[in-house]
């Protein structure tokens, strides 16, 4: 039961967090709830306005039955498990690297952090210059060193294209879940390793028993964020392929862009946009519930 | 052996972290070595296979044609330095107590309120980029800075939040109930006692929100127009229908990159710090 | 604290500077109300831009601005990013321009365009291309002027054919398949293209509607129905997969722009491509190309039914909701203006539309490229574009590429583009 004290807390907090939740509620608010209602509207730009029409659940039926969206969404599943696996697989390791004293130097945080600082498109446009079939730094390394024969073209199949796709954004993301992830191994107590090595346990051994489990929840935030984040790519796709070769590299969100700004289907991308944004919160609550039961450090 | 050998390991695992680590600097690295080096060199040396590194062709032309050209360069780092630096502002005046409120200040449904927060990144872009534009002109503010300042409210205001909620928390209850004892109310704590000591992860939260409203680049492209046109957005103006002046491009994206490269140089420990401590207890 | 309370008055100062130099400007607008002030949407150059923007007839445009009492203001994009700009606008019921330059999207944003074309004066009309006309009228009424003829032509490096033993370009498919393969050698291929933008006039779907008119086909019949299930639509898509497998240069697929193409064809990589009359100086340029001097160009090959081309619909229109459209119609006719055309022409490299600027000595001699794309235009170049155009293009195009990528026969995939288009066009009803 909430005294006098606790009460006057609870309404000075009120106070204080009003003011952000206005904010957001504008901006967001009113354009979510629009977005939504413009997903159950045919909208089509006629006579130099907007000519809504109320079809229902038409544009959700079409979702099901669009190919174009289905080879979308698959690579889109693609993607994000890849790059889930590769960033976090790969943040781990480099934050066990970085947490031996051999990589507490300072200079190795600053590598970390400016492929995060970098704006995406930014990264678009250095990728897209380094991998260029004609000009590339990549070709010409690799021509130099041997190793090919003639200039490949990186994006010039859907394959090829996807996976270079998932190149550049891998390279981007991997420093932020490095630093995730190191912040969580420099929590792990000392005094705990300690104990493993006193009581003889190898450092495979350590580190399955002791680091692992203390940093699982740092692991499962990782995922949750890293799933986040590739299902909003758009700047690289946009700068690098635009979608092709052959809608080889067409992820949901650019669909939804593309059918949205292109085609000016905008009732069909606001459905499209929407299902995307269900399948993301569904995922994220997912992954919270299946991080509960926590488990205390150490413990096994 | 020592503990201390027991952590370093023996040579193969010491050998394995030399060249782990190298790999890392490598693969970090030499794409902005790159970057720079493609900035530097004329075109013909760019097209050349493969490309033509010598110290000769190395020029200023790129820079001083990105700079002085009609796309305007430099009024978009104009811009992008308002927009972020009002941004970040907002965001931290506006996201402060809010964060101190649902961290201490037994706020109803605080969890429910701060995962509705963490919910709002979900969202794709595109889901609200026309009506929000329908919004927007019909409120006559297209092509404004501070427009768009406020609009990238919609990200920054969620991440300050966050940030600075998980640092409130794991400030130890103590110092607070002291500050009570002597009287302090939950105003006079935050800005007195609370405030002060969270100049860390505040400016991990202003460097994390300016450098996120720096980078921005798809509502800039729909809720801009001439004026108030972000550093993003011309760079993606150099891929024009007919020619890529690669050179060119890379000088622009230099620019581009140099000031939150800078920043996030000087505030990687807050940085790294605003990642240890917030995140954790989100 | 302290420092808290001095960060904020300072960021405070500064919006208040910020939100000053926003109105700042708006008072600066006032100041001209008295003159007719005039907002022109349009690409950056390199890419077809008008006096004041590109660098030519300057004088002109100073003198025609003073005599008319307007102010134009300029507003450039990137030439990709033109269409969704405009899209957004016109979705928002808020587009400002007058005039607006259009690539292929009349028909698309027709409800938004004023049909000012009947009202230009009647000897600029009949100087230009009947043709041209095509892609700027939507139900029967015209909306645009193209103001430069851009066709696709063929360029091709007249040393590498030469040393080949070919004395003359390609003159029909056979050869251009033969010749392609024959010059394929040194590490060099005979034909180079830009696939990866599927969508849009450049893009593959409209490269490959160039060969669809030259096997004899057409796009739509009845009700604006799909009709290029044919063998026409068949054979033409079978062209393009012969001419990749001939020696069509591999990073094709890849090239977004015609730009990324012309770069290898002007390193000496590829002998042949389709391109547009715009880059022949940039190809002369020795900054920019290793074949200065070797560029030569001729009418495309010709497919079953004759050769055919595709119309670049470099277009200006004019808005309807346009506050001065006498005005605009009047910059119109003044970037129509048989100097201002010329001009273009010799100092920017668009070749001109009007047909007698472009038979004017002068240019023919600065541009070779003129004759020949004269004579092209003797011979169809529909682009086909109609108000779902984007879409359309969109989903031929990507049944290209999978065709050209060896994904699916040809048949297969002109079937399934057919049927795409079919339901698009339905869906518009």
């Amino acid at each position: 039961m909430a005294t006098t004290f606790e009460k006057r807390r609870q309404n000075v907090g009120v106070l204080l967090l009003t003011p952000a939740l206005i904010v957001i509620a504008a901006i967001l608010g009113y354009p979510i709830v629009r977005s939504a209602l413009l997903a159950f509207q045919d909208v089509k730009l006629r006579a130099g306005k907007l000519d809504q029409v109320w079809v229902g659940l038409g544009n959700f039926r079409r979702i099901f039955s669009d190919e174009g969206l289905q080879h979308a969404a698959l690579n889109t599943l693609y993607f994000s498990v890849m790059e889930v696996i590769l960033v976090v697989g790969i943040g781990l390791v480099l934050a066990l690297l970085l947490n031996q004293p051999q990589g507490r130097g300072g200079f190795l945080k600053i590598l970390l952090v400016i492929p995060w600082a970098i704006a995406p498109v930014a990264n678009a446009v250095l990728w897209k210059w380094i991998l260029s079939s004609n000009y590339g730094v990549l070709n010409g390394l690799l021509k130099s060193l041997g190793l090919i024969d003639n200039y490949q073209v990186w994006l010039g199949t859907p394959f090829s294209a996807l996976n270079f796709l998932l190149l550049v954004d891998v390279w981007k993301s991997i420093p932020f879940v490095t630093l995730l992830l190191l912040a969580a191994l420099q929590r792990v107590p000392v005094v705990l390793h300690r104990a493993a090595f006193m009581d003889g346990a190898s450092s495979f051994q350590s580190f399955r028993h002791i680091t692992l489990p203390a940093i699982k929840d740092a692991i499962g935030i990782a995922v949750i964020l890293q799933t986040i984040w590739s299902l909003r790519v758009f700047d690289i796709v946009f700068v690098l392929t635009r979608g092709g070769p052959a809608d080889g590299t067409v992820l949901l969100n650019f669909l939804a862009y593309r059918v949205t700004f292109n085609f000016l289907d905008i009732g069909y991308g606001a459905a499209i946009a929407n299902v995307i944004f269900i399948l993301t919160f569904a995922l994220a609550i997912s992954y919270l519930w299946l991080l509960k039961p926590k488990t205390t450090v150490g413990a096994e | 052996m020592s503990f201390q050998a027991y952590r370093t390991g023996g040579p193969a695992k010491r050998i394995g972290v030399y060249i782990g680590l190298t790999i890392f600097v490598v693969w970090s690295i030499a794409p902005i070595v790159w970057l720079v080096l493609s900035s530097v060199l004329e075109q013909s040396a760019l097209i050349a296979q493969p490309p033509d590194l010598s110290p000769s062709n190395f020029t200023r032309e790129n820079f001083v044609a990105v700079l002085a050209s009609a796309s305007a360069l430099g009024r978009g780092v104009l811009n992008s330095l308002i927009v972020s630096l009002f941004s970040t502002a907002l965001a931290l005046t506006l996201g402060a107590p809010a964060a101190y409120a649902l961290a201490r200040l037994s706020v109803p449904y605080s969890n429910v309120i701060g995962f509705i927060i963490l919910a709002t990144q979900m969202l794709p872009g595109i889901a609200i980029a026309i009506p929000l534009f329908l919004l927007i002109s019909y409120l006559g503010l297209i092509d404004s800075v501070l427009t768009l300042g406020v609009v990238y409210l919609s990200f920054n205001l969620p991440i300050v939040i966050w940030i600075l909620r998980g640092f409130f928390l794991s400030i130890p209850i103590g110092i607070e109930k002291a500050a009570a004892v002597d009287g302090a109310g939950p105003l006079r704590t935050l800005w007195y006692v609370v405030l002060p000591i969270s100049i860390p992860p505040m400016g991990a939260a202003a460097v994390f929100a300016f450098i996120e409203a720096w980078n921005e680049f798809f509502f800039a492209l729909i809720l801009t127009r001439q004026s108030a046109q972000t550093v993003p957005l011309a760079i993606a103006q150099f891929a024009g229908q007919y020619q890529t002046v690669f050179g060119q491009m890379m000088a622009a994206a230099v620019i581009s990159v140099a000031p939150v490269i800078v920043i996030a140089t000087i505030f990687r420990d807050q940085i790294i710090r605003g990642f240890a401590d917030g995140m954790m207890k989100g | 604290m302290q420092s808290n309370i001095s960060r904020r008055l300072v960021l405070k100062s500064a919006a208040l500077t910020a939100a000053a130099a926003a109105t700042g400007s708006l008072f600066g607008s006032y100041a001209q109300a008295e003159e007719a002030a005039l907002s022109v949407f349009g690409p950056l150059p390199p890419d077809p831009a008008p006096p004041g923007a590109a660098k030519f007839a300057e004088a002109a445009f100073e003198a025609w601005k003073a005599a008319n009492g307007a102010s134009v203001n300029y507003e450039l994009l990137a030439w990709p990013q033109l269409h969704d700009r405009m899209a957004t606008a016109f979705a928002s019921g808020s587009a400002p321009w007058d005039i607006m330059y259009m690539c292929g999207w009349v028909p698309e944003f027709e409800s938004f365009l004023l049909p000012f074309v009947d009202s230009l004066p009647a000897d600029l009309i009949a100087d230009l291309p009947e043709s041209s006309f095509k892609t700027v009228t939507s139900n029967g009424k015209r909306y645009g002027t193209v103001f430069t003829l851009s066709l696709l032509t063929l360029f091709y490096n007249k040393e590498h054919l030469e040393r080949a033993g070919f004395k003359e370009p390609p003159k029909n498919w056979d050869e251009f398949k033969r010749y392609t393969k024959e010059l394929t050698r040194d590490g060099r291929f005979g034909y180079v293209a830009n696939y990866a933008e599927a969508a849009g006039i450049g893009g593959a779907a409209s490269y490959w509607m160039a060969f669809l008119q030259q096997a004899g086909g057409t796009m739509f019949g009845e009700g604006g129905l799909p009709v290029f299930k044919s063998d026409a639509g068949v054979d033409a898509l079978q062209m393009m997969i012969d001419l990749m497998a001939s020696g069509t240069e591999p990073g094709s697929i890849s090239y977004a722009g015609i730009n990324d193409a012309s770069n290898v064809f002007m390193s000496g990589r590829a002998s042949m491509m389709m391109n547009w009359p715009y880059m022949w100086n940039p190809a002369q340029d020795p900054k920019q190309s290793q074949i200065v001097g070797k560029l030569a160009a001729s009418i495309l090959p010709a497919g079953p039914a004759g050769t055919a081309s595709i119309d670049g619909t470099d277009t200006w229109t004019i808005s309807k909701a346009s506050t001065n459209p006498e005005k605009a119609r009047k910059l119109i006719e003044f970037y129509l203006d048989k100097d201002v055309q010329k001009r273009q022409a010799l100092d920017t490299g668009w070749l001109p539309s009007r047909l007698s600027v472009l038979g004017d000595p002068e240019v023919q001699a600065k541009l070779p490229i003129a004759k020949v794309v004269l004579d092209q235009a003797q011979h169809p170049y529909d682009s086909f574009v109609t108000a779902d155009y984007t879409q359309v293009s969109q989903a031929i195009g990507t049944e290209v590429q999978k065709a050209l990528q060896g994904q699916k026969t040809a048949v297969e995939a002109i079937t399934e583009a057919h049927e795409l288009v079919t339901a698009i066009v339905k869906r518009r009803g």
